[in-house]
């Protein structure tokens, strides 16, 4: 019998690698020399807490922070944060970017020709709730295009970063939307050499949670590594 | 059996949007309890890296700060640390890389999980070396080459 491949060497399949020719930017960002294995219990398990003061219940709805509604399709993305025990991850703090509709971000250094919202910065906070539970409401961010390659276009996604018992469970990802035709061609999305592991990053269409005359429902979850994640590896399995 | 952690993907360049928020004020620099660490994070070319965001963790401290234009970092934090956990997000890393700063040789050298792991002559480059000023220290990144910053799995 086959020992199930955990840890270290399963996270080469399931994360992305450093280096990813065919996603231009890695090649003079990625580092070249072996990395050094530390021992996991030397991290520390310090756990930032934030939120009291920085998040407000507007940040939760990407659609209410200006004068008038942006345009677009209003979305619902909910879905709950565990720990690789499978236990919620309570009152963690998740941060949020995104392009408009229109797939452009509110940011100067965005050239790409497509309009601005001034209903829409696409910039979100909450925090997970006792269940490890989070919902917020926004718009369907468009494609765009970028420069990695002719004709590259990003599919469309929303940033998420998210905080959990310490630095080792720190994670920055992006959620991608069920069926799009451009998942082949995107070297950041391929970059995951595990298909399911690639597949879990794409939310599920919820009917449950979609509110009839209001907004589509979609389902993300996300499982944070927990502080001591990786069991002790041996050459003897 | 554990569940399988989520697969990060790349800050990408426009993170200032979500994460500005938690940046350190700089407003509030060079309180007398603070140590001011500066310093370039660079490419494999050598050049500086405009688009980067580090945070920097100790035992019960958190600071995040970007970098500018030019590549160019500060952070304040508690005097008397003797080491950072940092990590670095940017466009062009699919996951953070993580590193440490010790504020000293005296601390690296106090260290013994990294001062037996890291290869000597790699050692410097987690060392962050006196600036011009009392209670600053400058602390450079070097993401990939011959004198390429020691990363860390884990």
């Amino acid at each position: 019998m086959t020992a199930p491949i955990e840890g270290r060497e399963a996270r080469k399949k399931t994360q992305p690698p450093y280096l990813f020719p065919g996603y231009v930017s890695t090649q003079k960002r990625a580092p070249l020399k072996p990395l050094i294995l530390l021992p996991e219990n030397s991290s520390s398990l310090f756990r930032p807490v934030f939120g009291h003061d920085s998040v407000h219940p507007t940040d939760a709805d990407l659609t209410r922070q200006h004068a008038g509604e942006p345009l677009g399709e209003r979305i619902i993305v909910s879905g709950k944060v565990v720990d690789d025990d499978g236990h919620p991850v309570r009152g963690a703090l998740i941060e949020l970017w995104q392009a408009n509709a229109a797939g452009r971000y509110h940011h100067h250094l965005d050239t790409h020709a497509a309009p601005l919202d001034p209903n829409f910065t696409g910039c979100g906070r909450l925090l997970t709730d006792a269940q490890g539970v989070y919902s917020f409401v926004s718009i369907k961010p468009g494609a765009y295009p970028w420069r990695n390659h002719e004709n590259a276009w990003r599919p469309a996604h929303i940033h998420f970063s998210l905080f959990g018992a310490g630095i080792l469970s720190r994670l920055v990802t992006q959620m991608y939307f069920p069926g799009d035709p451009l998942f082949a061609r995107d070297p950041i999305f391929k970059s995951i050499p595990d298909e399911a592991a690639r597949t879990r990053l794409v939310s599920t269409f919820d009917w449950q949670t979609t509110k009839p005359e209001f907004a589509l429902g979609y389902r993300f979850d996300i499982v944070l590594r927990g502080p001591k994640s990786t069991p002790m590896e041996t050459d003897h399995p | 059996m554990k569940l399988i952690a989520t697969a990060s993907q790349t800050v990408g360049p426009f993170f200032s949007i979500g994460l500005a928020h938690l940046h350190q004020d700089s407003t509030k620099t060079n309180s007398a309890d603070a140590q001011t660490i500066t310093g370039i994070v660079v490419d494999g070319d050598g050049q500086p890296i405009p688009d980067c965001v580090l945070e920097f963790w100790t035992a019960s401290s958190f600071a995040r700060v970007p970098t500018s234009v030019n590549g160019k970092y500060s952070v304040n934090v508690e005097s008397g640390t003797a080491m950072c956990e940092v990590l670095l997000f940017m466009r062009g890393l699919l996951r953070p890389v993580y590193t440490r700063v010790y504020l000293s040789e005296a601390a690296k050298a106090r260290d013994e999980v990294t001062s037996k792991l890291v290869p000597r002559d790699r050692a410097g480059t987690l060392i962050a070396q006196s600036g011009s000023a009392a209670k600053q220290l400058v602390w450079n990144v070097n993401m990939r080459g011959d004198d390429e910053t020691v990363f860390f799995d884990y």
